[in-house]
């Protein structure tokens, strides 16, 4: 069985300030680590090659500057990883990546399982494993908590409103997870050392393709341009509420129902 | 609005499409406990706004099963044309149903702009719709224009969950597919005597691929680490009854956690006291119950998107991180709180 996982990286939000006032992004620290979500997908298909035997590969979720999100799957337990080399896109795009992908998971000779994030930190991207699915011809399952595979079924755990379900699917399929779905492992250190040597059998296993060899030169044209950014209005602080406790709490509870998350 | 004026407007609508070369701006409706999903009215509304710009007309689209009584609520809100697939095997959302009827029916119609709510069934359907018609897909779009010139649709995206948005387009690929976030755009009026004629569609029953196998009741999810938590309620020494602060934490669906003088009142762990030497958090709402809020805790919290204090002394620091301040003493204001809330 062959499981492709889809990685990708996002620059961490503890580094960068947003200042509305100026108008401006600053990034302090510019430091990336791994998309959340992906992070889960790549711990459920470490646990299913653990539980049925499986070859894990990993592929890019962006045309990415560098092969680090791949080099740490390998190094945690990813058996295979390709680089695609490309000009990255001025915004992670979602639908360009889908048609590399689908070449490069051609040129891999398929798969039986596609996992990846539900959705990215960053832009709230979750459009990359339904594409798939529907370019495949595949079932999905969107915003897994969970899956394990028996009998060519992937069963899952999704969400149904406030509960839970499992649900299954024939293989091949796309399943998605959330961000937080499964406490991830750590890569090993031996590994992460051996791979940034390039010594061993773990640093033959990371490839590089190019994206200009895998499609067609107009397939890499960006579906997605900016045209611009905006910022939320600055935060009014020190609001002073005023009446008697009840009229404080009604207004404070108001104030909380709008901002709660939904 | 009687059907034969409809027809007539129907058929200004071929012409219109020829002549522009588009079909319209479609919304896919959400169904939830047999009413519309107010995303829906909510994209109908923005949907008007661009059709006004565009010359374009505004569709909506019900699948489900007894669902066709809706559509009045749907031409109500701004639709021009609705259009029903009403069916039993349409009972309860599965990809491949929904998809075979909404792919057959845009694939007939050319729509230029296709909206869904980001919904769990929108973020499903969306990008397949998507896929399948060679279109461009902006997810979540906060705020919506145009740009004339090329009759494309310009979205705000929210960005790290709203930090910041960034202006998308997808200028070549067509239709325009967007998802839109539910609360973002305004309900729009609700015109009671605006009706209309729905067209049904014929279905073809399609079986979904994704079975539902029950209640996965032998599942827990992991729990999120504070750092994480999009809610947190904290208490301080002023707090008065912990028992409140929890009830306060459970009624938003939020985290507890305090500061060091919540420790030392024995209240909450090490692990949980929120303070640059300890935990830093950056929540979407902060509630500080009774915590004077030192230079340590303040720097700890800064990054939240919204922070309640509550704190008798006037004087307190933490009022000048807080967003909204209420000087009295928790005890007070906790109760009134809870039942504001309904709990
Ligand atoms: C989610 C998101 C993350 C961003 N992260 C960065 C960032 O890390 N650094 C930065 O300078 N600007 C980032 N931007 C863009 C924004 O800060 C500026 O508009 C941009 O830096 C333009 O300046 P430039 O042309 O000099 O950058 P460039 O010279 O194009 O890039 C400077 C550095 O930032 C990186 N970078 C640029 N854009 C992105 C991006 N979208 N995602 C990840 N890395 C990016 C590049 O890899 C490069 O290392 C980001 C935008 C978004 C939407
Ligand atoms: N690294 C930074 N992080 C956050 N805010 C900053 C940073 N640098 C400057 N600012 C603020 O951004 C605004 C414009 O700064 P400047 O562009 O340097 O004039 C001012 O309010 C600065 O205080």
């Amino acid at each position: 069985m062959r499981i492709i996982v889809i990685l990708g990286r996002v620059l961490d939000p503890r580094g960068i300030v947003v200042n509305p006032r100026a108008g401006r992004i600053f990034v302090n620290r510019e430091e990336y680590i791994l998309q959340p979500a992906d992070r889960c997908a790549l711990e459920a298909a470490l646990r299913i090659k653990e539980a049925v035997g499986a070859e894990v590969v990993a592929l890019p979720r962006t045309l990415l500057p560098d092969d680090d999100v791949l080099r740490q799957a390998l190094a945690t337990g990813a058996d295979r990883a390709v680089y695609i080399a490309g000009q990255p896109a001025a915004l992670p795009d979602d639908g360009l990546m889908a048609r590399v992908l689908l070449a490069a998971i051609e040129r891999l000779g398929g798969a039986d399982l596609i996992l990846t994030g539900a959705t990215t930190m960053d832009t709230g991207q979750g459009q990359l494993g339904p594409r798939l699915a529907e370019a495949l011809g595949w079932p999905q399952i969107v915003g897994a908590w969970t899956a394990e595979v028996a009998d060519g079924r992937v069963r899952a755990v999704r969400q149904d409103g406030g509960s839970f379900v499992w649900v299954e699917a024939p293989l091949p399929a796309v399943v998605t997870f959330v961000p937080g779905a499964l406490k991830p492992r750590y890569p090993d250190g031996r590994r992460l050392i051996n791979i940034y040597k390039g010594v061993g059998e773990i640093a033959a296993a990371l490839e590089r393709w190019e994206a200009k060899d895998l499609v067609a030169p107009e397939a890499l044209t960006p579906m997605l341009e900016r045209r611009g950014q905006d910022f939320p209005p600055e935060r009014e602080r020190g609001v002073r509420l005023s009446g008697t406790p009840e009229e404080m709490a009604r207004a404070a509870a108001d104030a909380l129902r709008a901002r709660l998350p939904r | 609005m009687d059907a034969s004026f409809l027809d007539l407007l129907m058929a200004q609508q071929e012409e219109v499409t020829e002549a522009e070369g588009g079909g319209g701006i479609w919304v896919v409706a959400d169904v939830v406990n047999g009413a519309v999903a107010p995303v829906t009215l909510e994209a109908i509304g923005a949907a008007r706004n661009l059709a006004g710009a565009l010359g374009a007309y505004v569709y909506a689209v019900l699948l489900g099963d007894g669902v066709s009584d809706l559509a009045a609520t749907l031409y109500q809100a701004g639709a021009d044309g609705v259009r029903v697939a009403d069916h039993p095997a349409l009972a309860s959302f599965a990809v491949e149903p929904y998809l075979e009827v909404l792919v057959d029916l845009f694939q007939a119609e050319g729509p230029e702009v296709i909206l869904f709510g980001a919904t769990p069934q929108g973020q499903e359907l969306a990008p397949r719709v998507a896929q399948r018609l060679g279109g461009g897909l902006i997810e979540h779009a906060t705020a919506m224009t145009l740009d004339e010139a090329t009759r494309t649709v310009q979205a705000a995206v929210p960005i790290y969950g709203g930090e910041y948005f960034e202006i998308v387009a997808c200028p070549q690929a067509r239709p325009q597919v967007l998802t839109v976030e539910p609360g973002a755009f305004p309900a729009p009026f609700m015109d009671p005597y605006r009706k209309g004629e729905p067209k049904s569609i014929e279905v073809a029953p399609v079986e979904p691929r994704v079975r539902v196998l029950g209640p996965a009741g032998d599942f827990t999810p992991p729990s999120v680490p504070l750092a994480q938590a999009p809610v947190i309620v904290a208490a301080g020494r002023q707090a008065g009854d912990f028992g409140l602060v929890e009830k306060l934490a459970a009624a938003l669906g939020g985290r507890v956690a305090g500061d060091r003088g919540a420790r030392d009142a024995g209240w909450i762990g090490p692990e949980q006291i929120i303070d640059v030497r300890g935990v830093t958090v950056a929540p979407k709402v902060y509630v500080a119950v009774g915590i004077r809020g030192d230079t340590f805790h303040n720097a700890a919290i800064e990054n939240s998107r919204f922070i309640l204090a509550i704190h008798p002394d006037p004087t307190a620091p933490i009022f000048r991180v807080a967003d909204l301040c209420i000087e009295a003493d928790p005890r007070e204001v906790l109760p009134a709180l809870l039942q504001a809330l309904g709990a």
